[in-house]
């Protein structure tokens, strides 16, 4: 994957029950300095859904939405730290 | 045994493969409210309680089914809804979002399912059964002709013209608030049908209206079976394993009609290439079977789930369904603010 951008932080959430991803992807976002690149592993498929659309509404910005096999997608969403 | 509850393999199938493409949970939807903000879902709810209530007026009008609303014992309701709604925020998911997942493989929902049946049968048959009974008798309020109270009988109008009166004037409501904030209308890359109804996640009002029209459909199937009621969930959980450890067939259309949700959503979840055995972190297995545990609790208490009372007792217009949807939606609420809302302000 050379055209990759550099993962700074990479967060599992594989398994995980309802709302789990979305939240600890947001507190994990809000931790992160503006700029830097989280990658989000998940397979509950409403998160999948729902990560992107909230990610966004945050101001945080997403690049890739990609599906790795089966349920399982990988996130990847560049932090902008909204904090002064 | 009536064959008629065979009836409710259709039924069911349909319901769990639309819970599984709609992601039609309550938990979600009342949760983020508070927490993501996010109304998605919690339109889905409504549409699909809209397109019910008018379905169940006309049914009702043409005398296809009689309005059964769940009796009004106010005490068990409050306490039976807050306790439900607690436990589902702790399971990750309400009666229909944990069996929808169940049917995805996701290992969570299988404890929370195994709790909310062993605690369910406990309460609705077993020790804590007194506990119920003396709750429920002490907080009982009927009308004068022993009828349970609903929005229709107290206002002394026919059901069928108060609910589509009220169904007309959410409608017209709700139009209205969605013209003045200027919402987009769902949009989306083009798919074809096939891909929309089959590989991607519904838009809520597709999923409400499709989960509206199968509870229409529910009542007259399991109203023809002798059991005058529309959809409903842990009932048939508990029947279901009742059966399979006292050997007694209590098998009934609701418990039919849930095996074949489970079924449907499985279906729904293969062919979209949702299906996968996956379990959290064994801390979350435990929080899940306690969550499950509690909302069995809560369910055998109030009289029912949030499919009995929302989605099904909230288009009847039954005061105990508004009564413990709302204590439903404050239990949610209460343990939300604590599980993730507290934690995410402390990040500061």
């Amino acid at each position: 994957m050379a055209d990759e951008v550099k993962v700074d932080k990479t967060l599992d959430v594989k398994g995980e029950i309802c709302p789990n991803p979305d939240v600890r992807t947001m507190t994990t976002l809000e931790k992160m300095e503006k700029g830097q690149i989280l990658e989000v592993l998940v397979d509950y498929p409403l998160s999948v859904e729902r990560i992107p659309r909230n990610v966004e509404n945050r101001k945080h910005k997403v690049l890739k939405v990609e599906q790795i096999s089966g349920p399982e997608h990988r996130i990847l969403i560049e932090a902008k730290a909204n904090r002064e | 045994m009536n064959p008629l509850i065979f009836t409710g393999i259709a039924v069911g199938f349909a319901f769990g493969f639309a819970l599984q493409r709609g992601r039609f949970c309550m938990n979600s939807a009342f949760r983020d409210i508070i927490v993501m903000k996010d109304l998605t879902l919690l339109k889905a709810v409504g549409v699909a309680i809209l397109v019910a209530m008018i379905g169940f007026a006309v049914m009702d009008k043409t005398g296809v089914i009689t309005i059964s609303p769940v009796p009004f014992f106010w005490g068990a309701l409050m306490v039976g809804g807050f306790v439900f709604g607690i436990g589902m925020v702790l399971a990750g998911g309400c009666a229909s979002g944990i069996t929808y997942r169940l049917g995805e493989g996701m290992i969570g929902a299988m404890m929370a399912v195994l709790g909310l049946t062993l605690v369910g049968l406990m309460t609705s048959k077993g020790i804590l059964h007194p506990a119920v009974t003396a709750l429920r008798e002490a907080t009982m309020i009927t009308l004068a002709d022993g009828s349970a109270p609903t929005l229709a009988n107290l206002a002394g109008v026919p059901f069928w013209l108060m609910a589509l009166i009220i169904a007309g004037v959410v409608l017209i409501v709700w139009a209205a608030v969605t013209k003045r904030n200027g919402e987009s209308t769902e949009t989306g890359e083009k798919v074809s049908v096939y891909q929309s109804v089959f590989k991607k996640g519904w838009g809520w009002k597709a999923a409400g209206i499709v989960i509206g029209v199968i509870n229409i459909i529910a009542f007259y199937s399991s109203a023809s079976a002798g059991r005058m009621y529309p959809l409903g969930i842990c009932g048939g959980y508990w029947s279901t394993t009742n059966t399979l450890i006292t050997g007694v067939n209590q098998m009934n259309w609701l418990s039919v009609t849930l095996l074949s949700t489970i079924l449907g959503a499985f279906v729904a979840a293969k062919i979209a290439g949702e299906f996968k055995f996956r379990a959290p972190a064994p801390k979350t297995l435990v929080q899940t079977f306690f969550g499950g545990v509690i909302m069995g609790f809560g369910a055998a208490m109030g009289g029912g789930c949030n499919i009995t009372h929302i989605l099904s007792g909230v288009p009847q217009l039954a005061l105990s369904s508004i009564l413990g949807g709302a204590f439903l939606v404050f239990g949610c609420w209460f343990m939300a603010y604590f599980l993730f809302i507290r934690p995410m302000r402390n990040l500061d």
